[in-house]
């Protein structure tokens, strides 16, 4: 789903095009859109949005001397833009003071990790972006050392590396319940979300793309043999969250402030039952095992309703919990 | 003369180009009367008010994208709208001639602006990318199957980024870590910040009449921001605010007892300065002990918590508790 484009997204378009097509005497439609990562259509709108404009002018009549001008035979027989007049602009756009915090800030959260840890590069880098803005940056800033906090540096180098290069790897995996087993499997894509590193990968055990914490990873072995699928066979679904057919259905009650706190896992229009001031919702978990740290992470706050299975299975871990406190006191 | 309505992008793109042109600048008269998008709706001796309310509009989209327009008021008449004239300064306007970027730059920017996937930081990246690629410079794609990103879930980011930006201040319901009811903030934002995979917001509290720090993930309901400004703090206030917030971490030490093997060794053993003791416990450094122990206690009885004595028995209270509103067989519905 592409974000909307709005009129500012294409007023900003507009702006950094004209000096691109002043540095290029000539270029096609089509490596200008490739260029801006955008579809050819919305360059062709741009183009010749841009060849009919320009300012008012001595007379206040936007005569010919005052627009841009175009090839126009060029640009519509052969979709080849070459501007032929130019007014009012000659250079590339500062940033606002906005568009160069969220640059400084995404760059703060890749200088913790390995191939990025070129510090006085990534230094150099955002004081170029200060200095590119039109106004002091927005105040926002992330941790450096966050982006790498949960994960190891080394394996993270192994498992890239092998999605760069197309080839298989094989690890142990520590899955929710507890069991360890080694996986076969084509690495596709390694994702973070905040201080959690993802593999997402065709596993050759279960015959599916699989989603893989990278935290529950260990001895991973890069091999040379060649994946069987490639990125680009298979559409990996936006969602961290395998969905299955097994999930089993659990009754939360909550504080309505609090919902927001489990936004994750509450599916888009799930039935909410308001009563007073908590909320009753159903939520869908692959097993009882995420359900008890879940429920456990949040005290109460968060109570199971139903089914009972649930219920027994979170009072017992919170439980057993609690009893190595009074175990600890009886016998130290 | 023009049959078809002159569309948004035409008409912000033509106001642009006008003051830019303009050496003087242009009254606001002038701009209505003259430019692209304006004139068309013009009406000479007549009331102009709509266009004028579209003209204040216009200002504000094209200064959010960065461009510097500027107000000079006529010496006489300080403040008076209608006498002023308005401009935006070339060399104030253009990147400077000395910034330049490099292929491995370019792409390192393209991988930062990846980072934020929604809501309004993305939006800004992406705007940022496309003045970047006015530069005309190569990029190598060798970030194919690479995606570090930041979520930033909070609905309150958007409206708190808008705040920060205008020095206005904030009002919103925060649920404090280890509360059951929220209660409602007035707040000077002064800071964003991200600290262990946590969105922060740094502020002067109303109430407390001091600087306090606000995670975004417990501010439970809409922000609403207030139309009274206050002076912006000194700028770096962003890189302090982490700062602070590193040295309450390194500060706070936990000591844990962790079963071998377990999901909690494994997750927290990897963690960024934990280490080990001689007797083979593990030390966690913390910033909150509210929020720590929240999130010692979904590990159960795969960690035993040794100290400090406060954390060891709110995480006790916590497991106590979750184990009390579970007890009956039945369900309490």
């Amino acid at each position: 789903m592409s974000p909307a484009f709005r009129a500012q997204d294409k007023l900003a378009l507009l702006l950094a095009l004209v000096p691109y097509l002043l540095d290029n005497e000539q270029v096609s439609v089509a490596d200008a859109a490739a260029q801006f990562g955008v579809p050819p259509q919305r360059i062709r709108d741009a183009v010749s949005l841009i060849g009919v404009s320009g300012i008012p002018g001595e007379t206040k009549q936007y005569q010919h001397g005052d627009l841009f001008d175009i090839d126009w035979d060029q640009f519509l027989d052969n979709d080849v833009i070459v501007l032929t007049h130019q007014v009012a602009i000659d250079e590339a756009p500062r940033f606002s003071a906005r568009e160069a915090a969220a640059l400084i800030a995404g760059l703060q959260y890749l200088a913790a990790l390995p191939e990025h840890g070129n510090r006085p590069a990534i230094a150099t880098l955002m004081a170029k972006l200060t200095r590119g803005a039109s106004a002091t940056p927005s105040q926002l800033a992330v941790r450096e050392a966050d982006a790498a906090a949960d994960v190891s540096v080394e394996q993270l180098a192994i498992v890239r590396a092998a999605v760069t290069d197309g080839t298989q790897i094989e690890f142990d995996y520590l899955n929710a319940r507890g069991v360890r087993e080694r996986r076969l499997v084509d690495p596709l894509r390694v994702e973070s979300v905040d201080q959690d590193w993802y593999l997402r990968g065709w596993c050759h055990m279960r015959n599916a793309v699989r989603t893989f914490r990278l935290d529950r990873v260990s001895d991973v072995s890069a091999l040379p043999t060649p994946t069987s699928r490639h990125a680009a066979d298979i559409e990996l679904p936006s969602s961290l969250f395998d969905v299955s057919d097994n999930d089993l259905y659990v009754e939360l009650e909550l504080p309505a402030d609090a919902l927001p706190l489990l936004s994750e896992y509450i599916t888009p229009g799930a039935p909410k039952t308001r009563d007073g001031e908590r909320v009753r919702v159903s939520i869908r978990v692959p097993h009882y095992h995420g359900l008890k740290r879940l429920v456990s992470g949040l005290p109460g706050l968060v109570t199971v309703l139903a089914p009972a299975d649930a219920r027994r299975v979170v009072a017992e871990w919170a439980a057993a919990g609690a009893a190595r406190y009074s175990d600890d006191e009886g016998g130290a | 003369m023009d049959a078809s309505p002159v569309s948004v992008e035409e008409r912000l793109f033509s106001l642009v180009l006008a003051l830019l042109a303009s050496e003087h600048g242009l009254s606001k008269g002038e701009i209505l009367s003259t430019v692209q998008g304006y004139r068309q709706r013009y009406s000479l001796g007549g009331n102009n008010s709509s266009l004028e309310r579209q003209f204040e509009r216009d200002k504000d989209d094209i200064r959010e994208l960065g461009i510097p327009l500027e107000t000079i008021d006529a010496p006489d008449r300080p403040g008076d709208s209608q006498t002023a004239r308005y401009r935006i300064p070339k060399a104030l306007y253009e990147l400077p001639a000395d910034i330049d970027f490099s292929s491995e730059e370019i792409t390192l920017l393209g991988l930062a602006a990846a980072v934020w996937r929604e809501g309004s930081l993305s939006e800004d990246s992406r705007r940022a990318i496309t003045k970047l690629r006015s530069l005309g410079i190569e990029t190598n794609d060798t970030v194919i199957g690479y995606a570090p990103r930041l979520r930033v879930r909070e609905a309150a980011f958007t409206p708190l980024t808008q705040a920060l930006d205008r020095h206005q201040r904030v009002r919103f319901p925060y649920l404090k870590p280890g509360q059951k009811e929220p209660l409602l903030r007035t707040v000077e934002p002064s800071a964003l910040v991200v600290h262990e995979g946590r969105w922060h917001l740094h502020g002067f509290d109303q109430r407390a009449r001091a600087p306090r720090t606000f995670l975004l993930s417990r501010i439970v309901g809409p922000v609403e921001v207030l139309s009274a400004t206050f002076d912006p703090p000194e700028p770096g206030q962003a890189e302090r605010s982490l700062a602070e917030l590193e040295r309450v971490w390194q500060r706070n030490i936990a000591t844990l007892a962790i079963r071998a093997g377990s999901d909690a060794e494994l997750r927290l053993g990897k963690r960024a300065g934990v280490g080990r003791t001689a007797s083979g416990e593990y030390t966690l450094h913390f910033t909150d002990l509210e929020i720590v122990a929240d999130e010692l206690a979904a590990f159960g009885p795969e960690l035993l918590v040794r100290g400090p004595e406060p954390l060891r028995s709110a995480v006790r209270q916590r497991l106590l508790r979750v184990a009390a509103l579970h007890q009956s067989e039945e369900g309490r519905a």
